[in-house]
């Protein structure tokens, strides 16, 4: 049991991950960058066709890292700035992104070739023994990895005078623009986190999947699908539904069968929107109003009226 | 109209009877095509991204291919995978539109993902590999002059979704979709129920999905692959490619999305990241589409053949408000029930967060017939008042009637049904109405069944009559608020905003008021457009309309209103005669700064 919810852990961690770095880009920006999950698969090919042409290992993740990150930042200039000066409050960005995502997903099958190679295994041989279970030190990683990006990141948001204009921007950004915040600059550096957060994740997964150009597809879903269990108005909760996901993919593996996880995220994230639409650990959902702590609002009805 | 139709099943005919090449290019490009037209009904016209139409879809193609191996008529299928398609669309538009509209495209995105899920992993779908669909029976022999069925049976499906979707667009529900996209508070306003005919036009969008996958199920083995998430977001840019919310786009967009890979045949890697850089340059670049740069090319070719300038331009020149103006008798003189009060409020409480109460029992009761200002410090509660009286608001304890009737409890778009109609503060209109268009609106809960009969609208001889009464009914309406002529067709997007305070005012004048809500309708308004507006109101005043105006101007509010009701945070300081309350010390110490 231990051994499931460890390794569940590990899985969910990089889920978290990847969910926070759509809740970044969404947080500031009010756009969700379906490209995140090919990010991933930026840093992975990167790091597996560096490596084999005999490029350190520990300079190619560099590399790897710095590129998807780099990438994040071009989605920003090339996909999304355009179509939000045309129309801010439009959805034209769900498109351009998913026109990122297949150009990505289609150059790198070109260059790589569309089967899997190989990736290094970094620590995924160096076991642990942990409470009678045994694990890798690769997934140890991963979850120590999500955890101090979670601190660092709440940490970052609530107590730094950068983290709360951002806090600013996100509720209003006319508002934190008239009183002299840069809201573009917000929003390149909310993609190039997310760029990095998607890279590192790539990093963390890369031994236990290999290099495919498809994988963006797998873990942009799963990120999405725990983006949206967890809720999408805050990072924080993104990554609570990551985790949730991952041990819960985990655990139907393993009792119910072992093609289980293909199909249960699914069941959990229709279960969870219908319940609590925006997320398990946003406020104001359900939960969070059953303690009387949640707000009313006449934002549906009445956007215009202001008095 | 009917010659168009005629050319088009003449060329559907000559494809049937041409080569395999443009028999199956024909196919795929009308399948796209009925799925390209019924994405714009929902995502252009009524502005909601669904990215779920590949699984209806897939729903359509897959529910007649399973009843058919279970022994249904391909026939009989048709209306049975429509409705049903349909009616998992209303579920699901339902459930998914009671948040927002990304939440909807989000729940849309993973109905998509589910449906395939289910298509690979179960087993009586023939999984991964697929299942074989029905096949469609050739035309007998005395029609076999008419070639191939499947053809024809595509071309008749296309030319039903094309028939029905530009229905919709030229009928008089068109602006009220349009308004439901970009001014849901307006419309609802004007009585439309806004949640439900959203639902209703994502059902109908759905069924005409479900519709394409019947037809798509004849071209031979099915499978999953076919009905990814991909193909969603294909479907959304054919739309977008050839211009989103016009006529012709769709088609345009579906039309060069199956033709392209077969066109340009190379390499299937190389062409999906050409398709993908397409579809980005085009959202980055036109996100007009094709029908926006023929319109841009258009518009030039017009503006340089012709010196004299766009009548817009030539009406904005010239002050909004051409008054004095021979106003029609637009107000029908309304009966006087023997009731008092109009409109009565008694004891009402309301807060946004618990706790914080921002209308503290207050009573509020109307006079038949009289003008009722209601003023008060900013914060004082007049607005939220005003959201409780039209229905967008409900009040957490207390009373409101109309005319004796108790409305508290019924939903907004009921009142207007009830005589009781509002403006608001800030007109937020459709951009891309004309001003009569806009006017319209107003007239929708007096015009019995317009979504229903919007399917089917210019062969209905009662809907082209009601077309032209609506329509000069709204261009009385703009001239009774006294805007000139040229005003009418003007869009939203280039009017000024004086101009759109008065075509809301026009909307609310066209719905027969009994009593009329009007929030700071002197907002942002020009001296010679306040000039008009009071006499706007002395107007409806004589015809008998009872008004209730919120109004921070006290020297206007004293000057037309017999009786006047002062707020001060929440709680009410007094209500009576005009010069009673005028008078009033509190009133002068909290609110005139005396």
């Amino acid at each position: 049991m231990l051994q499931v919810l460890l390794s569940g852990l590990a899985t969910g961690a990089v889920y978290g991950l990847v969910a926070m770095a759509f809740a970044v880009v969404f947080y500031v920006t009010k756009v969700i960058n379906f490209a995140t999950g090919q990010l991933l698969m930026v840093s992975i090919m990167t790091v597996s066709g560096l490596s084999a042409i005999g490029v350190p290992v520990w300079l190619s993740i560099v590399a790897g890292i710095a590129l998807s990150t780099g990438f994040g930042v071009a989605i920003y200039y090339g996909a999304v700035a355009p179509v939000l000066k045309v129309d801010r409050t439009g959805f034209g960005w769900l498109v351009s992104t998913l026109g990122v995502a297949i150009v990505l997903a289609s150059v790198a099958a070109m260059i790589f070739g569309p089967t899997s190679r190989a990736f290094p295994a970094l620590l995924y041989h160096h076991s642990i023994r942990l409470f009678g279970t045994s694990t890798t030190w690769q997934e140890m990683l991963a979850v120590i990895v999500a955890a101090v990006v979670l601190v660092a990141f709440e940490v970052f948001r609530t107590r730094t005078l950068f983290g709360k204009v951002g806090m600013a921007i996100s509720g209003d950004p006319e508002m934190a623009t008239a009183v002299g915040a840069n809201a573009t600059a917000y929003a390149v550096i909310a993609f190039a986190i997310g760029g990095l957060l998607a890279g590192v994740a790539g990093v963390l997964v890369g031994p236990i999947t290999f290099a495919n150009p498809y994988l963006g597809d797998t873990y942009g879903i799963a990120g999405f699908i725990a983006l949206m269990i967890g809720g999408i108005d805050k990072p924080a909760a993104a990554m609570g539904g990551g985790v949730l996901l991952g041990v819960l993919s985990v655990v139907a593996n393993t009792y119910i069968n072992s093609q289980a996880s293909d199909w249960f995220p699914f069941v959990v994230v229709v279960a969870v929107l219908l319940i609590a639409p925006h997320g398990l650990f946003a406020s104001g959902n359900l939960f969070a109003r059953w303690l009387g702590r949640g707000r009313r609002s006449a934002e549906l009805a009445l956007p215009a009226v202001r008095s | 109209m009917i010659a168009v139709a005629i050319a088009y099943l003449a060329s559907v005919g000559g494809v049937a009877n041409g080569g395999y090449f443009a028999q199956s290019l024909f196919v795929t490009g009308g399948v796209f095509a009925v799925l390209a037209v019924s994405l714009d009904l929902v995502a252009g016209v009524t502005g909601l991204y669904s990215l779920g139409h590949a699984g209806l879809f897939a729903l359509g193609a897959y529910g007649t291919t399973l009843l058919y191996h279970a022994g249904w008529n391909i026939f009989v299928l048709l209306p049975v995978v429509i409705v049903g398609v349909g009616l998992i669309g209303a579920i699901l538009g339902t459930l998914s539109l009671r948040v927002s509209g990304l939440y909807f495209a989000i729940m849309t995105f993973i109905f998509s993902l589910v449906v395939t899920v289910v298509l690979t992993d179960f087993p009586f779908t023939g999984g991964l590999n697929g299942i074989a669909g029905p096949p469609l029976p050739s035309f007998p022999a005395s029609l076999s002059f008419l070639g191939s069925s499947l053809v024809w049976c595509v071309g008749l499906v296309l030319l039903l979704a094309v028939g029905v979707v530009w229905s919709i667009r030229a009928s008089a529900m068109y602006p009220v979709l349009l308004a439901i996209r970009d001014a849901e508070p307006f419309a609802a306003a004007n009585g439309v129920r806004t949640a439900a005919t959203k639902v209703g036009v994502f059902a109908l969008s759905a069924g005409l999905a479900a519709m394409a996958g019947w037809a798509f199920s004849f071209t031979g083995y099915i499978s999953p692959s076919q009905f990814t998430w991909t193909m969603s977001v294909n479907i959304l840019v054919m739309v977008i490619f050839g211009g989103i919310n016009t006529r012709v786009g769709p088609l345009i967009g579906a039309a060069f999305v199956s033709a392209f890979p077969v066109v340009v045949s190379i390499d299937p890697l190389v062409q999906e990241a050409i398709f993908g850089l397409i579809f980005l340059l085009v959202i980055v670049l036109f996100p007009g589409g094709v029908m926006g740069l023929v319109g841009w090319f258009w518009r030039r070719i017009v503006s340089r053949s012709s010196t004299t300038r766009h009548h817009v331009t030539d009406a904005a020149g010239e002050p909004a408000v051409t008054a004095p103006i021979e106003r029609p008798a637009r107000i029908r003189e309304v009966s006087w029930p023997s009731d008092e009060y109009a409109l009565e409020c008694e004891g009402i409480r309301f807060s946004y967060i618990r706790g914080n109460t921002v209308v503290d029992d207050v009573d509020l009761r109307v006079r038949r017939g009289t003008v009722h200002g209601l003023i008060g410090p900013n914060g004082s509660g007049k607005s939220t008042l005003v959201n409780l009286i039209s229905g967008a608001l409900r009040p957490d304890a207390g009373e409101i009637r109309v005319s004796s009737v108790r409305v508290d409890g019924l939903p907004a778009h009921r009142r207007p049904g009830l005589g009781l109609l509002r403006t608001f503060q800030t007109a937020v209109l459709a951009d891309e109405l004309s001003v009569r268009e806009s006017v319209t609106i107003g007239l929708y809960h007096r015009t019995p069944r317009v979504a229903l009969r919007s399917l089917i609208w210019p062969l209905l001889p009662s809907a082209r009559r009601d077309h032209r009464r609506i329509r000069s009914e709204a261009g009385e309406a703009i001239r009774s608020v006294g805007l000139a002529e040229s005003w009418n067709e003007a869009r939203v997007a280039d009017v000024p905003h004086g101009v759109e305070q008065l075509t809301q005012l026009a909307a609310a004048c066209v719905g027969e008021p009994n009593i009329l809500i009007l929030d700071e309708p002197l907002a942002g308004l020009s001296a010679s457009e306040v000039a008009e507006v009071t006499e706007i109101i002395d107007d409806l005043r004589a015809k008998g309309v009872t008004m209730v105006i919120v109004e921070h101007q006290t020297q206007f509010i004293f000057g037309v209103c017999d009786d006047v009701t002062v707020l001060a945070a929440g709680k009410l300081v007094t209500s009576g005669p005009a010069e009673q309350v005028r008078q009033n010390e509190r009133v002068r110490e909290v609110y005139l700064g005396q």
